[in-house]
């Protein structure tokens, strides 16, 4: 029944082409480093499952932010554990992304013809980074409020520019209600939609290319 | 026996199997938090019911219904308001009261006491109820709601939240 299903399905869109492309493509022999970019991506769905989660109840306005926060950690059922799972989600995301970045770059796996692959993961590993960056302020707590603030101090200390990029995060003089509107639109819109297409790219030239082998030692035979 | 019915599932399969069990798991350790999750707030029993003081007992002119109106605080998910409630109480006799809430039992207008007429008129749709509360005419399918009500010291009381 399955199987008939399934091939009346393939017989009109073709799908099995695009699977075996997937999940049964050719491997080198490879170690367990190279599992980092698949728990990399599976973390990046944890984290867009709970983030659309966590939007049904947070709101992102000063009156609000804080204590919408409060409500889904202490009163919604499950919601201490969605939280929880962006929450610490978020911090695995950077890490995994690091070693992800650190294997590649220790085993060479950037070099031709795979170098499109390492230019769309650097703008990836910016884009988590901005993940970060904006979805700390959304909890709108001291923490938050501090850090977004230096932080964005941070960003205005480049030469010539540093004051404006500085309004233009803030959208003003101050941290302020334009603040923390911009960064959950940066961090539930722009972020998102950038990041889709981006891992879109990554992994079609992953499986387009193919992945390296492990280099073999200098001086070992060939 | 048993080992020659192992060896007949090959690797691909137990492959295939261990990693669809492993990711129905995952689904499933998403999927019912997320369920949870979002229904919770529904799911959840209304405001516990309490005894919310309207006023003298002395204001109610016997065989009239008088207005009362008296500001509940009433939580929704994290935002504490402050609501106006507006009850009606009848009293026949100045022992046995009736309290009667002023909402429409159509679609939630809120019902008005026309002297005149001696009933309740509600502007939205015409529904029209009598002194007691019972529909006369129009598309209210029910009576108005009443109140459990107690009185203490001369001080009328209904239960509600």
């Amino acid at each position: 029944m399955l199987t008939r299903f399934a091939n009346w399905l393939d017989e009109r869109i073709g799908w099995r082409p695009v699977w075996d492309a997937i999940f049964l493509r050719k491997m080198p022999k490879v170690n367990w480093f190279y599992t980092l970019g698949s728990a990399t991506l599976f973390v990046a769905v944890n984290q867009a499952i709970t983030g659309i989660l966590l939007t049904i109840y947070y709101v992102p306005t000063p009156d609000h932010a804080y204590d919408s926060v409060q409500y889904i950690t202490t009163q919604v059922t499950g919601g201490w554990l969605i939280r929880g799972l962006h929450h610490w989600g978020a911090s695995v995301m950077v890490v995994l992304v690091v070693l992800h970045m650190l294997r590649v770059i220790f085993y060479g796996a950037y070099k031709y013809p795979r170098e499109v692959t390492w230019l769309t993961g650097v703008v990836l590993l910016l884009l988590v980074i901005g993940f970060g960056f904006t979805g700390y302020l959304l909890p709108w707590d001291q923490k938050s409020y501090w850090a977004t603030t230096v932080g964005t101090r941070i960003a205005g200390v480049v030469p010539w520019v540093g004051d404006w990029i500085l309004r233009i995060m803030r959208g003003g003089e101050d941290l302020s209600a334009v603040t923390l509107a911009r960064f959950f639109g940066a961090h539930v819109w722009v972020l998102p939609a950038t990041l889709m297409l981006l891992v879109g790219i990554h992994l079609y030239l992953v499986i387009r290319n193919g992945i390296s082998e492990i280099p073999k030692k200098e001086g070992g035979k060939q | 026996m048993e080992n020659e019915e192992k060896k007949e599932i090959s690797r691909r399969d137990f492959m295939k199997i261990t990693i669809g069990a492993i990711g129905g798991l995952i689904g499933l350790g998403f999927g019912i938090p997320a369920i949870a999750y979002v229904v919770s707030p529904a799911l959840g029993k209304s405001q516990a019911q309490q005894w919310i003081q309207l006023g003298a007992t002395s204001k109610i002119e016997l065989g009239k219904p008088t207005l009362f109106k008296v500001t509940i605080t009433r939580q929704t998910g994290w935002i504490v308001n402050q609501e106006e409630l507006a009850v009606y109480v009848l009293s026949e006799d100045g022992r046995d009261y009736v309290a009667m809430s002023n909402v429409c039992t159509h679609l939630g207008c809120r019902i008005r006491w026309i002297a005149g007429q001696d009933q309740y008129v509600c502007p939205c749709h015409n529904g029209i109820f009598d002194k007691q509360g019972n529909v006369v005419s129009g598309p209210p399918p029910r009576p108005l709601d009443r109140y459990e009500t107690k009185v203490e010291n001369d001080q009328l009381f209904i239960l509600g939240g």
